[in-house]
């Protein structure tokens, strides 16, 4: 793999990331000011969940409410940086190189285990 | 909220967004008190919005510093091993350990620090220099192509186990106290390892997204992530990084400087007031 073909995946993992979220959250927004946040887009009734409630997400995304798409588009965006790790540890072995391979892979279990850990 | 202060603060973060990718750190420190001061937010939810302005001015930005060459990944990847562990370590003490004392300490040695960056307004690039073993054998060298000098500019990473613990007090300072980490991660590899600057601003970028994604988790558990505050942030934050990473390849080094030594200063002043009890 050369260096211009390792830069450019990782560059759009975080290109993909940033632009699916930021779709969904819009996509929220708009629907925000069509029926309000908690509203339905499908006309379902309106959810008594709080919106910081992110184990509704699913709920909320079923019955097409705006607050589960931006929800929905948050999650992406704080779930990018962690794929671009991902990505890193395979352009590196795809690279050949054992040792920033090892570190990354290192750096994206740390980052796993605090998922994990830290709540 | 109406949709007046939603513009608002879609206004408000996207000009952190345009300073966070030009000055390497994440536009918490406009982001928070702008919430707080002028649009009356919770500060709980506040600092939940910043974790979200932090991955989106790093995503963002770093989309196209990596594309560009600016960001070197080697000594991004190196450095998280540092900066990640660092904050496990910093979110594990936080129930044991009194912040005041730690604001305060912080707040001090980022004010030294400002000083010391006003001795070097003038430098555009570090003076040139050998990598060390050490530095070889991690191949922490390389070069990157400036568009305001018109060539590629090679450098080589000097003192990296100060760089490196460096890095992992910045990790340690994220997880203990949630801020400050990415002009702490600008200063170890501008003022310890000696990149030049875009170097040290675009590999910042590169780097906070993953430090602050590791403490994400908790913010979104405790229910801290409001989406209806948190959505105009992050496309105003992301509209502002990705103009602020168009920008940064032509600006000179020393006008990088020039952006991150007032955040510098507007951080340490927050986190010494933050310290004495002062809520900013």
């Amino acid at each position: 793999m050369t260096a211009d073909r390792f830069r450019l995946l990782v560059s759009g993992v975080l290109i993909v990331g940033v632009v699916t979220s930021a779709t969904l959250i819009a996509l929220g927004v708009i629907g925000a000011i069509a029926v309000g946040w908690s509203g339905s887009l499908s006309g379902a009734q309106a959810s008594a969940d709080a919106a910081t409630a992110f184990s509704a997400m699913g709920a909320n995304l079923a019955a097409l409410r705006p607050v589960g798409l931006a929800q929905l588009g948050l999650v992406v965006l704080l779930a990018t940086p962690v794929a671009r790790v991902g990505a890193s540890v395979a352009a590196f072995v795809l690279e050949g190189d054992r040792l920033y391979a090892g570190i990354t892979t290192i750096v994206l279990v740390v980052l796993l285990a605090s998922l994990f850990i830290l709540r | 909220m109406t949709l007046q202060a939603d513009l608002g603060i879609f206004a408000v973060s996207l000009i952190a967004g345009v300073i966070g990718a030009l000055a390497g750190v994440g536009g918490g420190i406009l982001v928070v008190p702008a919430l707080t001061l002028i649009f009356g937010v919770d500060i709980r939810l506040a600092i939940g919005a910043s974790i979200v302005s932090v991955i989106a001015t790093s995503s963002g930005a770093a989309a196209a510093y990596v594309r560009d060459r600016i960001t070197d990944m080697r000594v991004g990847m190196f450095l998280e091993l540092a900066t990640t562990s660092g904050a496990v370590c910093g979110a594990l003490l936080a129930a044991v350990v009194a912040p005041a004392a730690l604001y305060v300490l912080l707040g001090v040695v980022l004010l030294f620090s400002a000083a010391q960056q006003v001795l070097r307004l003038g430098e555009e690039l570090p003076p040139v220099a050998s990598a060390s073993p050490l530095a070889a054998r991690l191949r922490l060298v390389g070069s990157y192509p400036d568009a305001r000098l018109g060539h590629d500019v090679r450098y080589a990473a000097q003192r990296v186990p100060l760089g490196f613990v460096l890095m992992a007090g910045a990790g340690l300072v994220s997880g203990l106290l949630g801020i400050g980490s990415g002009a702490l991660k600008v200063l170890a590899m501008d003022g310890a390892m000696r990149l030049p600057m875009k170097v040290s601003s675009a590999t910042s970028n590169f780097m906070i997204g993953v430090t602050a994604a590791a403490s994400a988790g908790i913010y979104l558990g405790r229910g801290d992530v409001d989406p209806t505050l948190a959505a105009p942030v992050a496309l105003g934050v992301l509209a502002g990084a990705t103009l602020g990473a168009r920008v940064m390849p032509r600006l000179s080094n020393r006008s990088v400087r020039l952006v991150f030594l007032p955040v510098l200063l507007v951080v340490g002043i927050q986190t010494l007031l933050r310290g004495l009890g002062v809520g900013v």
